[in-house]
């Protein structure tokens, strides 16, 4: 049974921030600017992103009510009564609460009765699992329709108290910690939600998904991004085997970090499942049209491009489309909201039969996750 | 390039970006990217390449020899490799000193078993007539020189305090630039005409890419 994205829709809190305003927002550490903001922005190249929280960093929108803002909108396009929903699954990093899973406290706000519900957890492809897991319960014929939300409210994370409470981590010791700072200065706020069908919307384009895949590589790789250790070597405590919580703080054990060293690793084996869907003959390269990828192609060293474009399965670069310069990247909520404005940006025609790649990478402990989809008309 | 030649280079990538990860699994190489990777680490390392670098020239040449009149291009490429690399062990030796090694030490290590693995294959496919399957050996390992270059020379000093002379072997073989690239496949384009020579290469490459990793796995049985 095939199975459409037949309506999307988006929330991001708040105005758009500049580049030059984040630290207004976040906050500057001990009152100092930060020394690696300007490097690290003017590397990811976002010109405006969005926040969940004010210029005192008191949390504006929690995350279930960005999550019911992008479901709602959703739903109010939605050629479909509410009624009709049949299963809620929702993505986070990290709900508004540890317990109980964040679908349930979208379900609450979004008043739909007697459901089934999924929460995923993981990082950017815990959106990836929502919605591949939506997309199964619908083939199998147990629903007719499936919303799949993701959203992220990570400035809870990254605003200046967290930094300022951390006293003796290693943020505090060291002059510049890079790995500490660098997802400071590229994560902001926002949900997206996608209806999924089992049959495409009466009126205008669905999205009809050819398939989902997705390819860990835990077993191999060391944790690259995360939340929970001190980020010492050799330290195996995490955040929850301190005496109190306000000691793994102090230790720098609620920070977000990043090894950057690591990161490279993402873009290798983002290629390498690449290669693995074209030469499984799943992928054909020629017949992408769109290729919605949540890194922008300046994140990939030319080189790996250029060995792709010498094999002959490189995706010309006028076939990339995101929206993360002016949205932000809002890990796992960035798919749903760029497949969002994709569908109403002017910026691309779309056409009847268009086969659209969908890439989202997770530096976590590197799990690369990939969908086609094709353009219907009922 | 042709369209062998293409799906070569792809069954390519992905041995290589395999070969690349599995490589984080072994145990010295894991202290690297955790950070608790020393000298001695360093040392072990050093002791246990120089075999497989001295043999290296040796399966260079043979397969420079191996190739008749009609692999006249191929044969330049592979004798100019020759030339640039045979005496690269020497590099290592200085590198091993430089460490705070005593040199009999590098001097008197034997090849390790993953070594002998290694050495004992490309012997034997560099023996063969046309060993145009070698591409894929060549391949995994000047792959492997860049990621020493790129990733690997830098980390180590930051990790051990150790100056630049420790790592001159590593760094001297980043050259693979643009141009490499261009003749690895110019070279590729030139060979691999069918899918007989498109699989040979790709399994030669995987081979080598695992009893690489066999060698680097078997660094800490060195002294026992």
């Amino acid at each position: 049974m095939s199975v459409y994205i037949t309506s999307t829709g988006a929330f991001l809190p708040g105005p758009p921030i500049s580049t030059g305003e984040v630290e207004d927002i976040l906050g500057m550490v001990n009152g100092q600017p930060s020394s690696l903001r300007v490097q690290i922005q003017q590397a990811n190249k976002i010109q405006t992103r969005h926040y969940a929280i004010d210029a005192n960093q008191q949390t504006t929108h929690s995350n279930t009510e960005m999550a019911s803002a992008a479901a709602e909108q959703c739903l109010d396009r939605a050629y479909l009564d509410r009624q009709g929903v049949g299963m809620l699954a929702v993505a986070s990093t990290q709900g508004d609460l540890p317990a109980p899973g964040m679908a349930s406290m979208v379900q609450a706000n979004l008043g739909l009765p007697a459901i089934e519900i999924l929460t995923t957890h993981g990082i950017c492809s815990s959106s990836m699992m929502a919605l591949k897991a939506a997309y199964n319960s619908l083939r199998v014929g147990d629903h007719e329709a499936a919303m799949v939300v993701s959203s992220e409210l990570s400035s809870r994370l990254l605003k200046k108290q967290r930094y300022e409470a951390a006293t003796d981590s290693t943020f505090a010791a060291k002059r510049i910690d890079f790995n500490t700072e660098f997802l400071r200065w590229m994560l902001s706020d926002g949900a997206g939600a996608l209806l999924l069908q089992s049959t495409p919307a009466p009126k205008g384009y669905s999205l009809r998904i050819d398939w989902v895949r997705g390819f860990s590589h835990a077993h191999a790789l060391p944790t690259c991004m995360s939340v929970g250790s001190a980020g010492h070597p050799g330290d195996d405590r995490t955040w929850q085997d301190y005496d109190s919580y306000a000691d793994a703080e102090r230790a720098g054990a609620l920070l977000l970090r990043q090894d950057v060293r690591l990161l490279d690793n993402i873009i290798r084996m983002g290629v390498d499942g690449y290669l693995r869907l074209v030469q499984e003959g799943v992928s054909e390269p020629d017949k992408i049209d769109h290729f919605l990828c949540h890194y922008s192609s300046h994140h990939f060293r030319s080189k790996i491009l250029e060995m792709l474009d010498a094999a002959g399965v490189g995706i010309p670069e006028d076939r990339w489309w995101t929206n993360l310069y002016t949205r932000g990247n809002t890990g796992a909520a960035s798919l749903f909201i760029m497949i969002d404005e994709f569908l109403r940006t002017d910026e691309v025609t779309i056409k009847e039969g268009d086969c659209i790649l969908c890439f989202v990478p997770e530096s976590g402990r590197f799990n690369t996750t990939y969908m086609q989809l094709t353009v219907v008309k009922n | 390039m042709n369209p062998n030649a293409q799906v070569c280079l792809q069954h390519l990538l992905r041995v290589w970006l395999g070969f690349e990860r599995d490589l984080s699994t072994v145990p010295l190489l894991r202290r690297l990217d955790l950070g608790t990777y020393t000298i001695e680490d360093h040392l072990c390392l050093l002791r246990n390449l120089r075999q497989q670098v001295i043999e290296g020239s040796r399966w260079i040449t043979r397969t420079a020899s191996s190739f008749d009149r009609h692999h006249a291009e191929i044969r330049s490429t592979v004798i100019s490799h020759a030339v640039d690399e045979h005496r690269d062990y020497e590099l290592l030796e200085k590198d091993y000193v430089a460490s705070g090694g005593q040199l009999e030490d590098i001097l008197g290590m034997e090849r390790n078993v993953g070594s002998e693995a290694l050495h004992g294959f490309l012997m034997y496919r560099a023996s063969r007539n046309n060993p145009v399957d070698l591409l894929g050996a060549m391949w995994i390992i000047e792959g492997l020189g860049e990621k020493m270059a790129r990733s690997w020379a830098e980390r180590i000093h930051e990790l051990t305090g150790l100056g630049e002379d420790s790592t001159r072997f590593m760094t001297y073989h980043g050259h693979n630039d643009g141009d490499h690239m261009q003749r690895f496949y110019r070279t590729l384009d030139e060979v691999c005409v069918d899918e007989r020579t498109t699989k040979a290469i790709v399994k030669t490459a995987r081979v080598v890419a695992r009893l690489y990793r066999l060698q680097l796995e078997e660094l800490n049985h060195d002294i026992e």
